[in-house]
């Protein structure tokens, strides 16, 4: 892979911008792209998220492709701000590094404001036991259609407390794609478990780590 | 969320703004990563190297793993030995209810698919058959320390919407991960191991004497072709589509007649189900932990099969393989 073309330059370059070791150039390429490119906005949220998850902010959720807009708009904002009366040379090296700076900043923010909110909500719920109606959990990312929302740390915490509980390992959560399927949950619980036992026979030979896949199955036999 | 988030940034902004030098301490916190360490192992050496570790190294040690559909922490026990040439593992629930997976008897020098695609080592098998580089952009990041050795932490990111990306600290004497998270296409981490304690030279004498534990469930080792050396295709069925880079590692009959179809990119695994129903089978995309079941009909001849993808990938990628199964 000797060649390289654009939109590979564009992924370093969004890389590069994750690690905040982004130029002024790339940055402005990686803005004007994700205006245009869906696909752009989507690797950056990619990017931005492994490299949030990899600094160990583990809810980092905040990478959504309206990121890159918000920050897009940020950028223009700042603009207004220093453009106006200074002479075109001063935009010097403190220019440079204001932008950078700001560009942290909110990316930084967006950081916060995610591990906060889901840090210290599922808390003040079990603290009040408010076991009734709880409130819509509100998602930045949207689902594709067909998968399921996660269940919660709230909602699993109410539900299963603190003990083991077997069952609650085992179960699939299905979402039938016709609504009025008469279908029972155990019958595909059963289904789905026998097959993904049988999948970890594949995964635990071809996947490079070993027969840690089994893990996935082994609360789950029933006997 | 999105507005407490926006709010927040703009207070940030508001702040940058009027001292404009001045970055914020997250963002000093944040930038901490360093990828150009003049000692770092490259990529195809770590992969090379964790490819290898099934067939060179004994191990014992004990791991903890959560899932996304659990909050629950599970942890296990692992060993894994060569004796007379043949592996054998062993993996024990800790807690919890007692169980026990035993594999053995797979030839040292049996390389499954999946370990040759992780070698890149795959000459004579095809032209056609992407490399891992193709598939997903790999990043050697910083050293981590995990069950008391230094790992080294790889990011694997997928180039295409059909796979989830990994973060693997692995190893650096040995291969083996001792860490690995993954992560769906909406940044959600979807499962997470990690070794607590791990220890390279335990008695293989002793391991092999042990008594079996309860519940114990022998698993399938012949699932795979040993050391494949060319491409193959499933017998009955004509599979029209799948992610770039995946290859047939394997096909089986089940005991209970399903048809099994197992494939790899070598990080990657999913395996599809086949059987003739009479009855009304449910269709849709069942979840447990990292691993999709997605599950629909087909018609052949006028007879209908259950067909079923299940793996640890997108529904993107379970659906689109679904939707391009036919009879033969």
């Amino acid at each position: 892979m000797s060649e390289q073309n654009p939109s590979q330059l564009l992924a370093e370059s969004i890389s590069a911008l994750v690690d905040n070791q982004a130029s002024e150039l790339e940055l402005q390429r990686i803005l004007k792209a994700s205006e245009q490119d869906p696909e752009v906005r989507a690797t950056w949220a990619r990017y931005q998220m492994v490299g949030a998850v990899l600094r160990g902010e583990q809810t980092a959720t905040m990478a959504t492709p309206d990121f890159a807009a918000r920050l897009s708009a940020a950028i223009d904002a700042e603009e207004t701000f220093t453009a106006a009366p200074v002479a075109k040379r001063s935009q010097g090296w403190m220019y440079q590094l204001g932008r950078v700076a700001l560009v942290a900043s909110v990316a930084g923010g967006m950081i916060i404001g995610v591990n906060q909110f889901s840090a210290t909500q599922p808390v003040t719920e079990m603290a009040n036991n408010t076991a009734v109606a709880p409130a819509p959990v509100d998602s930045v990312v949207s689902l594709p259609s067909g998968i399921n929302a996660p269940i919660n740390t709230r909602t699993v915490a109410l539900q299963s407390g603190y003990e083991t509980r077997p069952q609650e390992s085992r179960r699939v959560m299905f979402q039938p794609r016709q609504n009025n399927t008469a279908v029972s949950d155990e019958e595909v619980t059963r289904y789905v478990n026998q097959m993904i036992q049988a999948h970890s026979d594949n995964a635990a030979m071809n996947s490079g780590q070993g027969v840690l896949p089994y893990a996935r199955v082994i609360t789950t036999d029933e006997e | 969320m999105p507005k407490f988030s926006l709010w927040l940034s703009a207070g940030i902004l508001a702040a940058t703004a009027s001292s404009l030098t001045i970055s914020s301490p997250v963002f000093a916190e944040t930038s901490a990563s360093n990828t150009s360490e003049a000692n770092a192992p490259s990529v195809q050496t770590l992969l090379g190297k964790m490819s290898q570790v099934a067939s060179r190294l004994n191990y014992r040690g004990a791991f903890t793993y959560q899932n996304q559909t659990s909050i629950e922490l599970q942890s296990f026990r692992v060993e894994h030995w060569i004796d007379a040439g043949q592996q054998h593992d062993r993996l024990m629930s800790l807690n919890g209810q007692e169980h026990e997976i035993v594999r053995d008897g797979q030839p040292v020098d049996c390389k499954a698919l999946g370990d040759k695609l992780l070698q890149g080592n795959f000459a004579g098998m095809g032209e056609s058959l992407a490399k891992l580089d193709d598939l997903y952009q790999f990043e050697i990041r910083s050293q981590e320390r995990v069950a008391g050795r230094l790992a080294r932490v790889l990011q694997v990111i997928p180039k295409d919407p059909y796979r989830y990306a990994y973060l693997l600290s692995i190893d650096e004497d040995t291969g083996l991960v001792l860490k690995s998270w993954l992560i769906d296409e909406n940044a959600r981490p979807l499962e997470r191991y990690q070794f607590i304690s791990i220890d390279l030279n335990p008695d293989v004498s002793q391991l092999s004497r042990a008594k079996p534990g309860a519940h114990q469930h022998k698993a399938v080792v012949d699932v795979s072709r040993c050391n494949p050396t060319a491409l193959v295709k499933p017998e009955t069925w004509q599979i029209g589509w799948v992610p770039q880079g995946f290859a047939l590692a394997g096909q089986r009959k089940l005991p209970n007649g399903q048809d099994m179809l197992m494939y790899t990119d070598g990080l990657t695994t999913f395996s599809i189900f086949l059987e003739p129903t009479t009855s009304f089978a449910p269709e849709g995309t069942g979840r447990r932990g990292a691993t999709l079941a997605y599950m629909s009909r087909l018609t052949v001849k006028d007879a209908l099969y259950r067909v079923s993808v299940v793996g640890e990938i997108p529904v993107a990628a379970a659906a689109k393989i679904a939707q391009n199964i036919a009879g033969q």
